[in-house]
């Protein structure tokens, strides 16, 4: 959740990319490459990272991830997104800041999350603004963007937001938003996924199943005949991988994946075949193939 | 030998139209004296509803007595022609009992058993416009043709009880309607303009109404007086020999436009004279006549519209009170002292005229299989069911009578339902804000009904209910909770019509600037109201949403929304806004038409410069 006192800046703001900064730019290109420019060189300072590309490599795509080119644009975005470092995080926000057309809001939007995904996205407040907004935006696809790149933000500020999302009108949207979720091991979204695995949601099973606690796998199995069974077959067979799952539990939970029906449910069980170690002899082992041929089916 | 007869007379009426008919039409002496020989009604207060039946029993015609909550008798009889009641016996009308009379036929039955008296037959060469009783006479009125004649009307009367003709009148015109009969005269409405008045006893005429203004398609006879009119209702004597609406004894109540205004059915059309929708969509009213003058009862005119009912008041149009019946009812009276009604599935209700509360209550069926009612016609002039006959006869809760309406499923009534969002708007108090906001938020209300609810809910400018607003607009569309998003078009349009006064709602109203389901309508709405409600402080989800959408190809399209956030940031913003509106006015990517407005606002707003 933003906090209010930045929030009141707005984005732009929040990102020190102020509005005088913008109005400049918008008129005098030139003029305005030579502040950032020195901008970057701050960054570059004592004490800032070392690694990844230099301050002039990242003014370079910075120029061209606003320029006019969106194809320019895309590529520096991506390239910004492979730098590894958070300095490289700078422009990229710049654009969410100002507000691009959605190619390029797409672009920075993936670039932050590659960053993320590298863990060098800074834990800071203009970068969690900054997604959160764009998670909120009309367009499903930049919503789902801006999710992806929202779990990789080592911030607790995202749970809220990303909860939020669990309940967007788009699948494509919670299930990243799941995905995240589970990611970061949020255990409260456990009841909101249910409840979406209760309407069908089919994004939800493989987080949830990755969040589940024991009891909650008599609930899901419970669905099954409710919603599709390839749904439960799916969630149940995620679960049924994990390593922390007591080996009773596991041969319960395959039995149930036995009754259902469907090709789902064959799969998940030649799925946990294949999960555990050629050599290890494990009771819930033999249980799933001995489920799995009485389906007639092959590992 | 009847018809020969006829011939006689017809001959003699034709051959005395070398003037006109309608010579002493609209002569206030002639009229004023006709309805001065009304003699009282020979009829003591009765307490009988006539219901015609369906269903698995097959058609028939049964009796009950409201009084005493108990069914009289029950006949077979496939009523057509309403049924209308005389001091001893009945007549309506019935599907054709020979192929010699294609136009069916009157029944006469004895009241207190039902039993047939006589038929009379109306014979191919006849067409019954209906009848009237008086007393047990019975008055016919027909078109009748003869080979090689015009058409021509006529009025009869026969015997009650045998159904013997005692007399018959050629009317001056073939363009007849139906009759009404009390007090010993008869009156007929002719050629829509005219009402002809008759002595009951001889037939002879006794003036002759000319409605100058005003069709005159129907005729009714009540205790207070004579009257006829279409669209309003003139009480006949001598102002209103020669019908105007400027006449004191004319009387049309101010009513909402989804009720139509029916005084009575089309005496002109002889269909109308039957059991159908006429009976269930119609205003239903009494007079109280003081010097002359007539007014209606308490001021009201009760409108009957399939199973509600409203009370208006006659001269301002102002709701009174709302009534919901379960099932339709098929027919209706206003008897003076109640609202008698009956329902389809065979209640009979009354309910009071001033108050609507529920008086009285009684079931046909009595619990032994539910009946089919089609029609009713209530004699019960004067009934008044007495306290006790029914418990709890409170009036009903307006506010809660039209939320009930509101919500009901019935699909057949969107005019009806949207006057009752109406009127619901209109009462008082937190409960209805309360009610329009769900009806906005309910995704079965209706888009028209909607749209009224948000016109009332704007138009209350209920600053008591900001806590109301907050919680609807914090209800986020959330798809894992089965939520819709809540109408915040509709109120941001509310809060803005409440200025400064909806200000601490102002961040829950901008936080759906940022949401995904806020559409661009909405959008245009939430800015607009920061600015009327002076909400500085949220010039930063102006700024967010604007550079956020500012290329965004759907509002390339139409940048309203866009417009309305600068515009929004110039009025709320300071200097750094007014900066970031300059780079969103030359940044080439920006919507077309927002780099326009803006180039032209900052411009307009400039800051004077000085030298």
């Amino acid at each position: 959740m933003r906090s209010r006192a930045l929030a009141a800046w707005g984005l732009a703001w929040a990102l020190a990319v102020s509005p005088p900064v913008l109005a400049a730019r918008a008129g005098k290109t030139a003029q305005s490459s030579k502040k950032t420019s020195q901008k970057g060189k701050a960054a570059d300072a004592p004490g800032a990272e070392a690694a990844g590309p230099s301050a002039a490599e990242i003014e370079s795509l910075r120029q061209a991830l606003l320029g006019a080119e969106d194809e320019e644009a895309s590529e520096a975005a991506d390239k910004l997104g492979s730098a590894g470092t958070a300095r490289a995080a700078e422009p990229l926000l710049e654009v969410l800041a100002e507000g691009g057309r959605p190619l390029r809001v797409q672009a920075a939007l993936d670039a932050l999350g590659k960053l993320g995904a590298a863990h060098a996205l800074r834990n800071d407040q203009a970068v969690v603004d900054a997604l959160v907004l764009y998670a909120g935006h009309r367009s499903p696809d930049i919503r789902r963007r801006a999710v992806k790149a929202l779990a990789n933000v080592p911030d607790a500020r995202v749970t809220g937001p990303l909860m939020d999302r669990l309940g967007d009108a788009a699948p494509d949207v919670r299930a990243a938003a799941a995905d995240a979720l589970a990611a970061r091991h949020e255990t409260r979204a456990v009841p909101r996924m249910f409840a979406l695995l209760s309407r069908g949601d089919a994004g939800v099973a493989g987080p949830l199943a990755s969040l589940a606690t024991p009891d909650m796998v008599p609930r899901i199995a419970e669905l099954a005949g409710a919603v599709d069974d390839e749904l439960v077959a799916n969630a149940l067979g995620e679960y049924v991988k994990r390593d922390d799952v007591p080996e009773k539990l596991r041969i319960d939970v395959l039995r149930t994946i036995g009754r259902l029906s469907g090709a789902v449910a064959t799969t998940a069980l030649a799925e946990y075949l294949a999960s555990v170690p050629a050599k290890e002899d494990r009771a819930s082992k033999r249980e799933a193939q001995k489920l799995l041929d009485q389906r007639g089916g092959t590992p | 030998m009847r018809r020969a007869a006829f011939g006689a007379i017809l001959l003699a009426a034709l051959a005395g139209c070398a003037t006109s008919p309608y010579q002493r039409a609209g002569n206030g002496d002639d009229v004023a004296a006709a309805v001065a020989r009304r003699r009282p009604p020979e009829t003591g207060r009765r307490s009988l509803a006539f219901l015609v039946l369906g269903g698995v029993g097959g058609p028939r015609l049964a009796e009950y007595d409201l009084s005493a909550s108990r069914l009289l008798w029950t006949q077979p009889a496939d009523v057509t022609m309403r049924v209308a009641t005389g001091a001893t016996m009945l007549v309506h009308g019935a599907k054709p009992a020979a192929p010699a009379s294609p136009g069916g036929e009157i029944v006469g039955r004895d009241l207190g058993t039902g039993a047939v008296l006589w038929h009379h037959p109306v014979a191919s060469s006849e067409e019954l416009f209906g009848y009237a009783l008086d007393g047990d006479v019975v008055y016919l009125v027909e078109r009748v043709s003869s080979p090689g004649s015009k058409p021509a009307g006529r009025l009869t009367a026969l015997d009650g009880r045998t159904g013997a003709r005692r007399w018959d009148r050629v009317l001056p015109s073939a363009r007849v309607a139906a009759p009404a009969a009390r007090g010993g005269v008869v009156a007929i409405p002719v050629e829509s303009q005219y009402v002809l008045l008759y002595d009951g006893a001889t037939g002879a005429p006794l003036g002759q109404v000319l409605s100058t203004e005003e069709a005159a398609t129907f005729v009714r006879a009540l205790p207070e007086g004579l009257f006829y009119g279409s669209r309003g209702v003139f009480l006949m004597g001598r102002d209103t020999a020669r019908g105007s609406r400027r006449s004191p004894s004319y009387l049309s109540a101010h009513l909402p436009a989804f009720v139509r205004p029916t005084y009575d059915y089309d005496f002109y059309r002889p269909e109308q004279a039957e059991y159908s929708a006429i009976d269930r969509n119609r205003v239903l009213w009494r007079v109280t006549v003081e010097g002359g003058r007539p007014q209606f009862r308490d001021g009201l005119a009760v409108v009957h519209d399939y199973r509600f009912f409203f009370a208006f008041d006659a001269a301002s149009g102002a709701l009174r009170w709302a009534y919901t019946s379960p099932t339709d009812a098929v027919a209706s009276v206003d008897t003076g002292q109640a609202i008698l009604y009956a329902t389809v599935d065979g209640e009979l209700v009354g309910l009071d005229p001033r108050t609507g509360a529920r008086l009285y209550q009684a079931s046909l069926s009595g619990g032994a299989g539910a009946e089919t009612v089609r029609g009713a016609t209530f004699d019960a002039e004067g009934f008044t069911p007495t306290a006790g006959m029914i418990s709890a006869a409170q009036p009903p809760d307006l506010a809660a009578t039209l939320s009930a309406i509101i919500a009901d499923p019935d699909q057949r009534f969107p005019a009806l339902k949207l006057f009752a969002v109406e009127e619901l708007g209109r009462q008082p108090g937190r409960a209805v804000t309360t009610k329009l906001l769900e009806l906005l938020s309910d995704q079965k209300t209706s888009a028209l009904a909607q749209q009224k609810a948000g016109d009332m809910l704007i138009g209350r400018r209920d600053a008591g209910a900001l806590d109301l607003y907050r919680t609807t607009l914090r209800a986020h569309a959330d798809y894992c909770e089965k939520r819709a998003a809540p109408p915040v078009e509709v109120l941001a349009r509310a809060l803005g019509a409440l200025g400064p006064l909806g200000r601490s709602v102002a961040p829950d109203l901008e936080a759906h600037l940022t949401l995904p389901e806020t559409t661009p309508a909405a959008a245009t709405e939430i800015a607009r109201a920061m600015v009327a409600m002076g909400a500085a402080d949220s010039t930063a989800a102006l700024r967010d949403f604007l550079t956020m959408y500012r290329s965004d190809p759907v509002y390339e399209r139409d940048p309203a929304a866009l417009i309305a956030a600068s515009e929004a940031l110039l009025r709320l913003g300071g200097t750094a806004d007014r900066e970031l509106l300059l780079f969103v006015a030359e940044e080439p990517h920006t919507a077309v038409g927002l780099r326009k407005h803006l180039a032209r606002a900052l411009a307009e707003t400039a800051p004077a410069r000085h030298p």
